[in-house]
């Protein structure tokens, strides 16, 4: 560039950054909102410590088990006499010493904020019990095994697989502008969306450290909403919402379908024309031939083969336990657990230990 | 605690001028400017035992991070819209142009904005800035080309200041 065009360009960023007014209260705006933020990092440990039993000390510094409560009665879920829907007895103070079993037979593994910062609590399948976490920015436990996905701000372009049967954590490089990883459903890769300036697409990474990388180029609409890929239920493919119509006033772009992507090479291999998106794997019925998605207004359970919608549910977030049968937190009120028929009426609800409530759950089958 | 929160309020009081020049360069304006610093700076507070000593390129590696995090979320209402083209200035009338040009910056996508931040606002290479962005040299200089064009669109006066060489160089 020439010279002079470039020392005005210099000068014209400098005069832009010199717009920036004096914020004279930084400092003690900034100190107000990162004591919430540590305190949210805190909240996890405190509550822990209320619940817990024994004193252990693990051989490793993600998790830190808590001394156990005083013997309680058994709390095995029960039903209520209430004939519709069954609710089931609230865990008592004592939940973290078993897993939280759920309407359908699926468990809880991990609870933590929504956006992964802070304390949470993961469920080590293999003791059988909760423990609380606050070292990780995020905590990411498979579906199934003993490994746990972590992520450190401190270290944006990597991801750690920690084995909770050997407390041992492997680091792997897999790039810059990631987001939360996504396990597929069989527990045997990571999916990541990356953001990089001109370089969307998805990376998978297989728990021996190999990562491919997969950029997504134009695939006919824009990607909808969060831009974000998702694995299908059956893990050879990976999903993208896209949109007709970018979306201003609304909260969510106008769908056009779900653009299906092998996650083997990354080439598109189907267009599934439906109103909405699917939140992940679970939301996609066992036969495939139905599928929850959130709709521009309200989440939708449509049909795969023709996008018809058969009728709206409560929530997207979804998992399909059997056939007939989803599993879903209420959205409002205690967030309870409910099973209920793809109607969204609901026939089990399990209500949550009150530390539970607020955090974000991960869920899988037993 | 309290030293922490001693530490942490110098470091801010120090150099919070020179990061809020940052923030406001990448988001445009103030209002999101010091939105976007007080989040990094909440996330170094937070972390503070760990970074102390190292906070600045901390910080700014978080600002950064910020906003290519949400390029694709924001990027459909992140351009500040100019409803008309700057009139073209009289030839060697530099303040204006400079003028022209720092409003035209504001109607950059952010990740235009971006590279030309860490580039002439931060002096940073072509690969230290694809580093810090975490894409390769040749999107830097891809986004370089997108961003003059859009800036030789918006003030037409430029042209006379270009020779054959663009900032992808």
């Amino acid at each position: 560039m020439s010279t002079s065009l470039d020392e005005t360009l210099r000068t014209a960023v400098r005069d832009l950054a010199s717009d920036a007014a004096p914020a004279p209260d930084l400092a003690s705006r900034a100190l107000g909102r990162g004591r919430r933020l540590r305190r949210r990092r805190r909240i996890g440990t405190t509550v822990a410590a209320l619940v817990a039993v024994v004193a252990v000390t693990l051989p490793f510094v993600l998790l830190r088990p808590r001394p156990a409560p005083p013997p309680t009665t058994p709390t095995t879920p029960r039903l209520s006499a209430t004939p519709s829907p069954a609710l089931r007895a609230a865990p008592g103070p004592d939940w973290a010493e078993r897993p939280l079993v759920l309407p359908g037979d699926w468990v809880v593994t991990r609870a933590q904020t929504a956006d992964g910062s802070g304390s949470g609590f993961l469920l080590d399948r293999g003791r059988g019990r909760y423990f609380a976490t606050d070292r990780y920015d995020g905590i990411f436990p498979a579906p199934t095994g003993s490994l746990v996905a972590v992520r450190d701000d401190g270290r944006p372009r990597e991801i750690g697989l920690f084995d909770l049967a050997t407390g041992k954590t492997r680091w792997y490089e897999v790039g810059r502008a990631l987001t939360a990883p996504r396990w597929s459903p069989d527990g045997r890769r990571l999916l990541f969306t990356t953001r990089q300036v001109d370089h969307f697409g998805f990376v998978v990474l297989d728990l021996d450290g190999t990562r491919k990388t997969h950029p997504v180029g134009e695939l006919g609409w824009p990607c909808a909403d969060r831009c974000e890929f998702t694995w299908t239920r059956s893990g050879r493919e990976v999903a993208l919402a896209l949109s007709k119509q970018k979306s201003e006033a609304w909260p969510r772009d106008l769908p056009k379908g779900v653009q299906l992507l092998s996650a083997d090479d990354g080439r598109p291999t189907r267009l599934i024309d439906m109103p909405g998106t699917p939140v992940g794997p679970n939301a996609w019925s066992p036969d495939g031939t139905l599928v929850v998605v959130q709709g521009q207004q309200e989440p939708l359970l449509v049909e795969t083969t023709t996008g018809r919608v058969v009728n709206p549910l409560p929530t997207a977030d979804v998992a399909w336990v059997t056939a007939d049968r989803l599993l879903y937190r209420r959205p409002l009120g205690a967030r309870d657990f409910v099973l209920a028929d793809t109607t969204g009426r609901e026939l089990v609800r399990q209500p949550l230990p009150r530390q539970l409530v607020s955090f974000e759950l991960t869920i899988v089958p037993r | 605690m309290a030293e922490v929160d001693g530490e942490f309020t110098a470091f801010v009081n120090e150099r919070g001028a020179v990061l809020l020049r940052v923030a406001y360069a990448l988001a445009g304006n103030q209002h999101a400017a010091e939105d976007l610093l007080q989040n990094a700076l909440a996330k170094a507070y937070a972390r503070w035992p760990r970074i102390r000593g190292d906070a600045e390129p901390y910080v700014k590696r978080i600002l950064y991070h910020d906003q290519v995090s949400g390029w694709r979320r924001r990027a459909r209402r992140a351009e500040v819209p100019v409803a008309d083209l700057p009139e073209r200035p009289a030839a060697g009338d530099d303040s204006d142009l400079r003028l022209l040009l720092r409003d035209a910056l504001r109607a950059l996508p952010p990740r235009q904005r971006a590279v030309l931040t860490l580039r002439y606002l931060e002096d940073l290479s072509v690969e230290r800035t694809a580093a810090m962005l975490g894409c390769r040299p040749g999107t830097v200089a891809s986004q370089s080309a997108k961003a003059l064009a859009r800036l030789r669109q918006l003030v037409p006066a430029l042209d006379e200041l270009t020779t054959t060489t663009e900032v992808t160089r």
